[in-house]
């Protein structure tokens, strides 16, 4: 009987196919950064690219936008984060690849704003085609990925570990920033967080 | 529905499956949404409409809302307005924490839905919003089969 069930329970397994459906692959960890020499308009109403901010240390590329509480709630921290490692070295951008027409405050003007008003000391640009975060396979804001001074992964996902900054256990990218600078081995180099979905434009 | 009515409770991923594993149901639809996400809101209707058609058949609908706990009182309110009658539930756990306990196959992208059968094995999981006929079809699947 337990025989028969076993072999009864194996044949049901047969057909139990489970169908996931998830998000593109994003960019692997040791790959290169793509589309590095696109250059995108910047907030400062000049051009900027990914290669032209790389610091000796590494680059430090974050997805965000304007009109994400997600992306809002990290705002700040993203300032004082790429304010203080650019100082050390790590070359900083950050880049809005919403599409405004789903999202008006995703506007250029406003990423002026906000990017006044946060004291951003790095380009906030526009990825106009939304192709450079298709190519990163960025999905969500705001999203880190951090590549050394040989231009690979090193760092892939959140800036830290909650939304409520009082309530920070974790520090991520800080803490991959800082082994990067020391030449020492990125403690957690994938981290998976909830966020905004990055609204793409239709491709061209 | 009155917002007093609302009932809601933190849950993490180990008693997100907990209920998924408790007996009584044929299928087990977990759905992962935020008051701030759009396609959320949208495909919202969708599940309260299948949770009302299917309880009898048992479907059992576990809504867990990924808001900061500070959105408590907006996460009640939507709930309310989509007459969710039935026990639901917010996140208490680290995003991290909360994704790969679920399941590690999860990006954490919002809308996520898993559909698990009665012996409480996931039968289906996506990202993204569905449409009313969608969500039936794979349901059903699980109930007839």
């Amino acid at each position: 009987m337990k025989m028969k069930q076993f072999i009864a329970s194996g044949v049901a397994a047969w057909f139990v196919v489970l169908s996931v459906s998830a998000n593109a692959a994003s960019l692997k960890l040791g790959e290169l950064a793509p589309m590095a020499g696109v250059k995108m308009k910047n907030v400062d109403g000049k051009e900027a690219s990914i290669a032209d901010v790389a610091g000796k240390n590494g680059t430090l590329v974050v997805f965000t936008c304007n009109h994400c509480p997600f992306a809002k709630a990290w705002e700040g921290r993203l300032a004082e984060i790429g304010n203080a490692y650019k100082e050390k070295g790590v070359g900083v951008i950050a880049i809005n690849a919403n599409d405004p027409s789903a999202f008006p405050e995703d506007s250029f003007d406003v990423m002026q704003q906000r990017a006044k008003e946060k004291g951003y000391q790095f380009p906030y640009a526009v990825d106009g085609t939304s192709d450079i975060a298709r190519a990163f396979g960025a999905t969500r804001t705001p999203e880190a990925f951090l590549f050394n001074k040989d231009g690979k992964l090193v760092y892939h996902g959140a800036i830290d570990d909650d939304q409520d900054a009082t309530k920070v256990t974790k520090n991520f990218l800080r803490d991959a920033l800082d082994a990067l600078i020391d030449g020492k081995t990125i403690p957690v180099s994938e981290t998976k967080f909830i966020g905004c979905s990055i609204k793409y434009r239709p491709k061209a | 529905m009155p917002v007093e009515l609302v009932q809601i409770a933190p849950v993490k991923a180990q008693d997100v499956l907990r209920l998924v594993h408790e007996p009584g149901t044929k299928a087990v639809l977990v759905n992962v949404w935020a008051t701030w996400c759009g396609p959320c809101r949208e495909e919202f209707p969708n599940i309260v409409k299948l949770a009302r058609n299917y309880q009898a058949r048992g479907l059992r609908v576990v809504l867990v809302s990924s808001d900061d706990e500070r959105e408590l009182p907006g996460v009640k309110q939507f709930l309310a307005k989509q007459g969710v009658a039935f026990p639901s539930y917010i996140k208490a756990e680290k995003d991290q924490e909360f994704i790969n306990g679920i399941d590690s196959r999860w990006s954490g992208a919002l809308p996520a839905t898993f559909i698990y059968d009665g012996s409480g094995k996931l039968r289906h999981f996506w990202e993204g919003a569905a449409s009313y006929g969608e969500f039936k079809r794979k349901v059903l699947e699980i109930l007839n089969g």
